[in-house]
């Protein structure tokens, strides 16, 4: 199922000036579990000199594993939920995206226990990686 | 997979994931104190079984599981 534009609002509970994430759809391959977009727009609040600065490419990741669990809880009728990073390991920036670019994120669950997701995230510009590492989250109790 | 084959991968990637000598790794050992791991930090534990022998360990396992030879047996219950 594609989310793109307006519709990612529904699976995450970030809003306007903050949303990193303009596409989501559940991962082609057997091992992926989603896969995440965004367009770089030179209005981004993370752009600085024409580049999406790093906390804007570790948002975009955040943003993308908040969509993944807002995917199920969507499924479930269910707003979306506060999420939270509780740690970035072995992230590794390779470059800094230019405004125009297109992010390609892909994101494979690698592990889940007493409610904290292990995630690991592939960011790519066309076919070059341009980051990659993973991201435990965990997500606020509903109420 | 025999059973030292289970017990020398399992100390092998502990050890090097938490970065502990594989001598600490002992079948008595608790594994949260030796590898001092903590809510976070559990995960990794748990989605490094899943990667290395396919065995992913559900929540309510967790607490059956408090010492190396309880996983070694775990293990050895769920692979073969």
């Amino acid at each position: 199922m594609l989310f793109q534009g307006e519709e990612i609002k529904q699976l995450i509970p970030q809003r306007e000036p903050i949303i990193m994430v303009d596409m989501f759809t559940l991962g082609e391959q057997a091992d992926e579990a989603a896969a995440t977009g965004l367009t770089v727009a030179a209005t981004n609040i993370f752009v600085q000199d024409n580049h999406l600065r790093e906390p804007g490419i570790i948002e975009h990741v955040a943003q993308s594993a908040a969509a993944l669990a807002g995917y199920t809880t969507f499924r479930q009728d269910l707003p979306p939920q506060l999420g939270y990073i509780g740690e970035i390991k072995k992230f590794h920036i390779h470059r800094l995206p230019c405004v125009g670019d297109t992010l390609h994120t892909t994101l494979r669950v690698l592990g889940t226990a007493m409610g904290i997701t292990l995630l690991a995230a592939e960011v790519c510009v066309a076919d070059d990686v341009v980051a990659e590492g993973q991201m435990k989250i965990f997500l606020a109790a509903a109420k | 997979m025999t059973k030292n084959e289970i017990i020398a991968k399992v100390n092998e990637v502990l050890a090097e994931e938490f970065e502990k000598d594989v001598e600490e790794l002992t079948p008595e050992a608790n594994i949260k104190q030796t590898l001092e791991l903590d809510s976070l930090s559990l995960v990794d534990m748990v989605a490094l079984i899943d990667n290395e022998f396919g065995v992913k360990i559900a929540n309510s396992e967790l607490a059956s599981i408090p010492t190396f030879q309880a996983l070694y047996d775990y293990l050895d219950s769920h692979i073969n």
